[in-house]
């Protein structure tokens, strides 16, 4: 017997290891890419954390983003100038300094000086990455590859949905069913519309009213440039999120796109769209990089998703900081959803780690958010030194670089240590649980630091996860 | 598992006996406590491995290993005082 006692310890130990490698290793563990597209995938209860007001902090007066505080938007727009107004000549632009500008990039950039400079810095690194590519391209043959399929659905013709061609008040409406059966109360509008988006292959979806500073202010797609009012039947947005492909995800950014994540978006938020018009209401598409009209992660602050982040991301509990989001906004009747305070925003306060791995130094280092940035206190995120990363990384063109969602504690798998971590944390007022969480994420795991995750000259081309092996190119093919 | 684990406290309840340590219901509890953690270090640090980080699984292992074996040293101390109160 005492001998049979023992070997059943020893077994009883290594199932538990054992249960524990398969629990690591399982794929249907990555939230989102799992087997449940009937919104299992927001497996978290958000009842016990809802609050009346979101957990960002208004100083003062909100007013509505310019959108010229876009960098995409304010690069292309710097980009067509150059091109356009200046015959493609960046030298000369440079030279010339932003007195050149046409108005309002030079009211912008006399006010942001330093982004101008960087923009061509970004274009210096993009340029020396062209001629770097030669040496890189077999190697990330296949991860160029991959990119590129995603981006494929993203550009021309093939776009889908196509961008609207006319103001809201008429393409939102166009394609809307004119008989409109009698919604029983906007919580059934509520709970419909979620389980249509999560039937469509969204992890995450809530809803919120749109506040007017949420809604970008100077382009209005379809309508052009100029100042706009927020359109009347912009009661609503539905928000909705998908994850990136995790094993991905993890790795280098020579590895992965922001495209894949936003391609799904894409073809999510199009169906909502329609099926939203079918049953009689207004609806516009809102999806990130370049087709949307509202600034997304308050809009899921708003809608109880997760919080704000240090790195500017939305986090939530079941995606962490691999959170893409998309929007459809409408008049439908609906009961929008409460936000939610889980302890993220404190947990920002003292884990900083997105800020030290950040290649480009560009996420700020403040114990809390200090900066007054439109009427809300913020971390600020210098969006031009985070581009240039992207010119930096090893990669045929810019595609994005996501180190700061990789290395966030809480983009992390659904398995049960991770769910100690999830559950624990937001429970405990004292916030012993998120040091001590912490204090193991700094100490146990491997982080390889800033410029590492650049090719040479600045780094290594380090990573923090390993790519997976359908990415790695010597693993298919001779070279 | 279940099964295991049951067999393992009836073996350990033999092996007691036999060197002759007084268990009551405290005593069980801090046993059954100090198995379950070393339990869930060992699944935590195989579940870390499994996400291939292997070198946060290996730390997490010997940061809870070594606690847990002083821990366990001090229960060892309980467990064994009532018999050396006993022969001596």
């Amino acid at each position: 017997m005492k001998y049979s006692g023992l070997a059943g310890g020893a077994l009883t130990l290594a199932g538990a290891s054992t249960a524990g490698f398969m629990a690591g290793k399982n794929k249907d563990s990555h939230t989102g890419f799992g087997r449940a597209p009937y919104g299992k995938d927001q497996f978290f209860n958000r009842k016990p954390f809802l609050v009346e007001k979101p957990t960002y902090r208004v100083v003062g007066k909100p007013s509505r983003i310019q959108y010229l505080d876009h960098l995409f938007r304010r690069n292309s727009e710097l980009r067509r100038y150059i091109f356009s107004g200046a015959g493609g000549d960046f030298q000369k632009v440079r030279n010339e300094g932003t007195e050149a500008l046409p108005e309002p990039l030079k009211n912008y950039y006399e006010k942001n000086p330093s982004a101008f400079e960087e923009f061509f810095r970004a274009m210096d690194k993009a340029e020396e990455q062209r001629a770097n590519w030669e040496k890189y391209k077999d190697k990330y043959m296949l991860a160029e590859a991959w990119s590129t399929a995603h981006a494929s659905v993203l550009s021309g013709s093939g776009s889908f949905p196509q961008e609207p061609r006319e103001s809201p008040e008429i393409s939102d409406f166009e394609g809307v069913n004119s008989s409109r059966l009698k919604l029983k109360s906007p919580k059934h509008g509520s709970g419909l519309i979620k389980k249509i988006t999560h039937s469509f292959g969204a992890t995450l979806a809530g809803i919120t009213a749109i506040k007017e500073e949420w809604v970008y202010q100077g382009s209005l797609r379809g309508a052009g440039r100029g100042d706009f009012k927020v359109p009347d039947h912009w009661k609503y947005a539905v928000v909705f999120a998908v994850p990136h492909e995790w094993e991905s995800f993890y790795a280098n950014p020579t590895y992965g796109t922001s495209y894949d994540a936003y391609t799904m978006l894409r073809f999510i938020s199009s169906k909502v769209e329609t099926f939203i018009k079918e049953i009689g209401y207004p609806a516009r598409s809102h999806v990130p990089p370049t087709s949307y009209d509202l600034v997304l992660p308050p809009l899921g602050i708003d809608a109880g998703l997760g919080e704000q982040g240090r790195n500017g991301i939305l986090i939530t509990p079941e995606l962490g900081a691999n959170t893409r989001l998309a929007a459809v906004t409408t008049n439908m009747p609906l009961e929008p959803d409460k936000p939610v305070d889980l302890g993220i925003l404190r947990f920002c306060n003292k884990c900083k780690i997105c800020a030290e791995e950040c290649p480009g130094k560009a996420i700020s280092f403040e114990d809390s958010p200090g900066k007054e940035i439109r009427g809300f206190k913020r971390w600020s995120i210098d969006q031009d030194k985070c581009y240039t990363v992207w010119n930096s990384v090893a990669t045929r063109r810019p595609s994005g670089c996501r180190i700061c969602l990789a290395v966030c504690p809480y983009s992390r798998k659904n398995n049960w240590i991770h769910t100690v971590a999830r559950e624990a944390d937001p429970r405990d007022p004292t916030g012993i649980t998120s040091s001590a969480m912490l204090a193991m994420q700094k100490n146990f795991f491997n982080y390889p630091g800033g410029d590492q995750y650049l090719p040479p000259p600045e780094g290594e081309n380090k990573t923090y996860g390993n790519p997976p092996d359908w990415l790695i190119t010597e693993e298919w093919f001779d070279f | 598992m279940g099964a295991l684990i049951v067999l393992f406290f009836a073996g350990v309840r033999y092996w007691l006996q036999d060197l002759g340590i007084s268990m009551n219901w405290w005593k069980w509890a801090l046993l059954v406590l100090w198995f379950t953690i070393l339990g869930i270090t060992l699944g935590g640090g195989f579940t870390l491995m499994g996400e291939n980080e292997w070198s946060a699984g290996i730390r997490f292992m010997v940061f809870f290993g070594v606690i847990l074996l002083l821990a366990g040293a001090g229960l060892w101390l309980i467990l064994t005082k009532s018999r050396a109160g006993r022969s001596g």
